[in-house]
């Protein structure tokens, strides 16, 4: 029992791990005698290092000052010595070139050395002297190729060592002849540069002699890995050696997955293949085609050059490239299912739900016309819903329902200004005349422009003449050589109208509507409207100057319709950047107006045969721009004053 | 205690060991010697002799000295007056490695015994001779010593944890030397027990099991292979034995790119690749950056040439890694500085896709030209910042190398006090320590234990900040403030724990 007591008083408690140990200052614990004892049963932990090595000198000098130091001796720093490292006196710069630039962001890279090294071999100082001395030769022998590089004696090395490696992949076991150069040379592919190929013959001479000295064994220092044979084991220098797979238990079921597998593998490589092979193909065609195009242009150059020659008009239908007759879309796709040559297995869209796919496939032009004619067909109903409704009566108000716009003509009567009756240049206008002069030169030089068979887009022949937007309109008219091209086949429509206002004034308002273009037929046919344009824009489109400016704004993105025809980009004038409420255009305009009302006066008789009397459409171009100049699509309203 | 003398008498051979005067002529391999070494005399061994310039030279290594300091000597450096050793006659070892060889097996599956109370691993080691194994230890003779396996056993009784090196606990023959637990007799048995009594066979399976990177025995013990490396802008003299190229032993100088860690035996090609070797940093993803290092992830499968040039390199420094099985197991962080030229590998360390064993580094180094300068605890900080952010506890991979061990020792110091002077902290438990720094209970009580700041007092526990441990850790941050703090801030570690799919796990790939 007291035995026991005593134990009991000496036997401390084992050390918990999990238990809260107070933290106390030296100063807080009694200094115990028996320091050894407190430690007793806490379990030792081993170092973990080597047994063996635990005893070493060095370490166990700095174990014992670091426990020293744990106590309060002073120690000095003790290190363990290590054999040195130095500068080295290599030119670091130069083999390290200054070309890094740290990424904002963390760098991801992937790439292999492999990928970043460039060819494998690299020549040692005995090829260095071999390269020189076959330089040499070669510069005395007057070749034409040139020296070699040194790149490229390293391409044709890497290659050289490349092939017997997978040409004789044993070849540091069983000790086969080198390959001889006939077999390199069948072996050749993409992987050498033809203009290395050169030198192959050469090189292969000394690359021979090198492979031989060594016994046929690789000319770049290898690791040893295994090689399969009982020495293996002992040798230090085999190294990385495969960790032995797993085996994973034989099924007949795991077998067929395996086979399948690999079918699929097989097949997905195949088809990847021969993708790739169908793009050459067809980068080939290409090629094929873009001389063939070369050549018709070349040839056409002549034939124009013979027809200058000679004299031969017309007939230059086969000078410019006919635009292909758009096939119906439908033929369209049984044309591209037939050109995918036999044998390629076309592989369904398949669906995430997995339904199969759409036998149909909706065009997307179609559906757009299709909504397209909807919404006309909507907007056609409204409108003669309202006219119906309005029927009998004289609506006034601005705007009564919002969607359909009547066209009314509230008075305004259509003048039309035409070349002939026009009056010399109002001297308003006079200060323009230098924009002019300097716009002025360009213009031979395109009207000299002779009919390329490339479908050069007016859009960019226009751009130069837009700016002269602000030519004097006599100017312009008078020109006698327009522009081949009909630049604004439309003139616009200036319509005038008298009113009284309050206290008994006359107004004169005027309008001024662009030919805005608003039928398919009329896009198509611009110019078939100079000849009853005043007669059916007045009757149809003389809008209310509301109307106008919607109409404006709508058409404003819609010309690309007809810039293939080379004649239209009419509505693009609409956003010419022009500061209507500048001195010069409002200058400009009051003439304008002034000609205008003259000529109405003047000309007062039938307007669309004056019109039509076999006007060039450049004239009609040239005064198109005037107007627009004037109301692009602001509706202008001149308020002026007749007493 | 074990009488030093057993242990001397038994140390490489059975028989006392033979004595006497050489001549230059009859020194051979094996041979112990007395060598001038920076003016004082050591015992070496001689392991290598090479004729150069038709003079002998011999390659030592000197007793209770790292490897790393073995070298090659000119004859002058020997001492002939004195006595030299001779190496054991080879015929009893070869017989006792047989016995080794057939004994390894039961033993362990000794090892495997499931024990019913806690006992420690090293008392079960000790005591599996005596089991199933007893019958060929007795055959040759040598009968283990119950009394004294006894008197070990009370005094261990109450060990809790303990943490062992497997290979240790492989029986041999020398039973008498097992039951050496003091340490210095212990690890004097250890290297008496020479390499060939560790079965190979053994040895490479765990090695295949484990994934572990672990040097074998049988290659610790080599002549080191490359004399000067030029690497970057600095020329450093190799440590260790590496497996390069076999031709490259013959090169006065090897060639290593400093990016790609190519190697070359001579300087033209090491030119010529320069000029067309394209990286500037270790090919992975940038997963650390702060203004003073970036960390890289590289995958040891993506990047094989990469992480088995790093490894090749890292051999030299690092004397128990094994370049036995290939990299693709292993995950390899490596610490870089930037400037204009790229960014410089300063150190890294491996670390396995899936640690069976909660290892969180398998091989650590600092490249030996920026040893020293802090970048070591850098590199520990940053692998105890990953386990943080996998919710584990790491340690390091054992063995330890001496350098290791100091290098983790300051780290686990710092950490640990730095906790424990936390203002307002009154007690700590050794688990809540462990899981706020990531590191193993084992890890912390290894620490506390060897500041020898766990006492017992007023009938308990306490953990102790002895004043030296203060004043230490003060004149630290002194030094600190001057010279500027490096740390790793988490906030700027980018990384998620990779995961691995089962096939990869299982090396299946």
């Amino acid at each position: 029992m007291t035995q026991r007591q005593t134990a009991q008083r000496f036997r401390q408690r084992k050390l918990s791990t999990k238990q809260n140990l107070p933290v106390v200052r030296e100063h807080e614990v009694e200094k115990t005698t028996a320091e050894e004892d407190a430690q007793r049963h806490i379990p030792r932990v081993e170092t973990g290092v080597e047994k063996g090595e635990e005893i070493e000198h060095h370490l166990q000098a700095v174990i014992s000052a670091s426990a020293a130091a744990a106590v309060g001796g002073k120690v000095a720093q003790i290190y363990i010595p290590t054999p040195e490292a130095k500068a080295s006196s290599v030119k670091y710069s130069d083999l390290y070139p200054r070309q890094f630039q740290q990424p904002a962001t963390y760098i991801r890279f992937s790439s292999t050395v492999e990928d970043c090294t460039g060819t494998p071999y690299c020549m040692t100082s005995e090829d260095e002297a071999w390269l020189k001395v076959l330089n040499a030769k070669r510069e005395r022998g007057r070749n034409s190729i040139g020296p070699c590089s040194e790149d490229a004696f390293e391409e044709v090395i890497s290659f050289f060592e490349a092939t017997a490696q997978t040409k004789q992949p044993f070849a540091a076991v069983d000790n086969p002849p080198v390959i001889p150069y006939d077999e390199m040379e069948d072996a050749f592919d993409d992987t050498i540069d033809p203009s290395a190929r050169a030198f192959a013959r050469d090189i292969y001479s000394h690359w021979k002699a090198q492979r031989v000295k060594r016994g046929n064994r690789p000319l770049m220092s290898n690791l040893k890995f295994e090689t399969g044979q009982e020495t293996d084991d002992a040798d230090p220098y085999v190294c990385f050696r495969r960790r032995e797979v797993r085996q994973v238990r034989k099924t007949r079921g795991r077998d067929a997955q395996v086979t399948e597998k690999l079918k699929k593998l097989r097949k997905e490589l195949e088809d990847a293949r021969y993708l790739v092979h169908m793009v050459k193909q067809r980068e080939l065609l290409r090629k094929e085609q873009l001389a063939i195009d070369r050549k018709i242009f070349e040839q056409r150059s002549e034939v124009k050059k013979v027809k200058r020659d000679l004299g031969v008009k017309g007939d230059d239908e086969d000078l410019i490239n006919q635009k292909p007759v758009p096939k119906p879309s439908k033929l369209k796709t049984d044309a591209t299912i037939a050109q995918r040559a036999p044998g390629t297995i076309l592989r369904p869209p398949t669906r995430p739900d997995g339904r199969p796919p759409d036998t149909e496939i909706v065009l997307l032009d179609d559906q757009k016309a299709e909504k397209q004619r909807m919404i006309d067909r909507s907007v056609e109903e409204r409108i003669t819903q309202h006219q119906n409704w309005n029927v009998g009566f004289h609506d006034l108000t601005w705007r009564p329902l919002t969607p359909p716009l009547e066209p009314s003509n509230n008075g305004f009567q259509t003048v039309i200004v035409t070349d002939h009756a026009l009056p010399s240049p109002p001297p308003s206008t006079e200060d323009d005349m230098d924009v002019d002069g300097a716009a002025a030169p360009s213009k031979p030089t395109e009207a000299d422009e002779p009919v390329e068979p490339s479908d050069s887009t007016p859009t960019t022949t226009l751009a130069p003449k837009a700016l002269r937007s602000s030519t004097p309109l006599s100017y312009l008219a008078s020109t006698p050589a327009p522009s081949p091209q009909p630049l604004y086949p439309e003139a616009p429509v200036l319509s005038f109208r008298t009113r009284i206002g309050r206290n008994n004034r006359t107004w004169l308002d005027r309008r001024i509507t662009p030919s805005t273009p608003t039928t398919p037929s009329t896009l198509l046919h611009p110019f078939s409207n100079l000849f009853n344009a005043s007669k059916a824009w007045h009757a149809n489109h003389s809008l209310d100057s509301d109307l106008d400016f919607v109409v404006a704004d709508r058409m404003k993105y819609e010309s690309d319709n007809d810039e293939d025809d080379g004649e239209g980009g009419f509505v693009r004038d609409l956003l010419y950047p022009v500061d209507h409420y500048s001195d010069e255009s409002m200058r400009l305009r009051s003439a304008f107006a002034v000609a205008g009302r003259r000529d109405s006066v003047g000309q007062a008789g039938p307007p669309g045969q004056q019109q039509g009397g076999g006007q060039g459409p450049g004239q009609g171009g040239g005064q198109a721009q005037e107007g627009l100049l004037v109301a692009p699509r602001v509706p202008q309203v001149v308020n002026a004053s007749v007493s | 205690m074990a009488p030093r003398e057993v242990d001397h008498e038994s140390a490489p051979s059975p028989a006392p060991v033979e004595k006497g005067f050489a001549t230059l002529s009859t020194l051979r391999i094996g041979v112990k010697v007395f060598v001038e070494k920076d003016g004082e005399e050591r015992k070496a061994e001689i392991l290598s002799m090479q004729t150069r310039k038709g003079k002998p030279t011999f390659y030592v290594h000197y007793e209770e000295f790292n490897k790393r300091l073995d070298e090659w000597v000119a004859a002058e450096r020997i001492d002939l007056n004195r006595e030299v050793e001779w190496p054991a006659p080879e015929k009893p070892d070869k017989k006792k490695q047989g016995a080794a060889q057939s004994k390894a097996h039961p033993a362990k599956a000794d090892n495997k015994i499931p024990k019913g109370q806690k006992r420690s691993r090293s008392q079960v080691e000790r005591d599996s001779p005596a089991t199933p194994g007893i019958t060929e230890s007795q055959g040759q003779g040598k009968a283990p010593e119950p009394s004294k396996a006894g008197g070990k056993e009370n005094r261990d009784g109450s060990v809790a944890v303990i943490s062992t090196v497997v290979e240790d606990g492989t029986p041999k023959p020398e039973d008498e030397e097992m039951d050496l637990v003091d340490v210095q007799d212990a690890a004097a048995a250890a290297k008496a027990a020479a390499p060939e009594i560790y079965s190979r066979e053994d040895e490479i399976e765990k090695l295949r099991t484990s994934g572990s990177m672990t040097q074998n025995q049988t290659e610790i013990s080599r002549v080191r292979n490359l004399n000067r490396i030029q690497m970057g802008d600095a020329e450093i003299e190799p440590w260790y034995f590496s497996p390069y190229p076999v031709e490259f032993s013959d090169e006065d100088m090897v060639y290593i790119c400093e990016f790609c860690l190519e190697y070359f035996g001579e300087e033209k090609p090491f030119h010529r690749h320069r000029s067309k070797c394209t990286l500037l940093h270790p090919p992975g993803n940038e997963i650390y950056r702060d203004d003073y290092v970036s960390f890289f992830e590289i995958d040891g499968r993506r990047q094989r040439t990469w992480c088995r040039n790093l490894c090749l390199l890292s051999k030299l420094f690092l004397d128990h890694k094994t370049l036995y099985y290939d990299v693709d197991p292993f995950l390899f962080y490596c610490m870089c500085t930037r400037d204009e030229h790229g960014c410089h590998l300063v150190g890294y360390f491996s670390k396995e896709k899936e640690s069976a064993e909660g290892y969180n580094v398998a091989c650590i180094l600092t490249l030996p030209q920026y040893q020293r300068k802090g970048f070591g605890k850098l590199l520990i900080a940053f692998s105890y910042e990953l386990s943080k952010r996998e919710g584990k506890l790491g340690s390091p991979e054992k063995p330890l190398s001496d350098l290791g061990l100091l290098g983790y020792r300051a780290f686990w110091q710092e950490t640990i006090v730095d906790l424990l002077m936390e203002p307002g902290r009154t007690d700590a438990n050794v688990e809540e320590l462990g899981t706020l720094t990531a590191m193993t209970t084992n890890d912390v009580l290894h620490t506390l234990q060897n500041l020898n700041m766990l006492r017992y007092s007023k009938n308990q526990h306490v953990i102790v900040l002895t004043d030296a441990i203060i004043e230490q850790r003060e004149r630290q941050k002194e030094k600190e403030k001057i010279k500027g703090k490096k740390s790793i801030d988490s906030e700027r570690l980018m990384w998620k724990p990779p995961v691995f799919t089962a096939s990869s796990r299982t090396w299946n790939w």
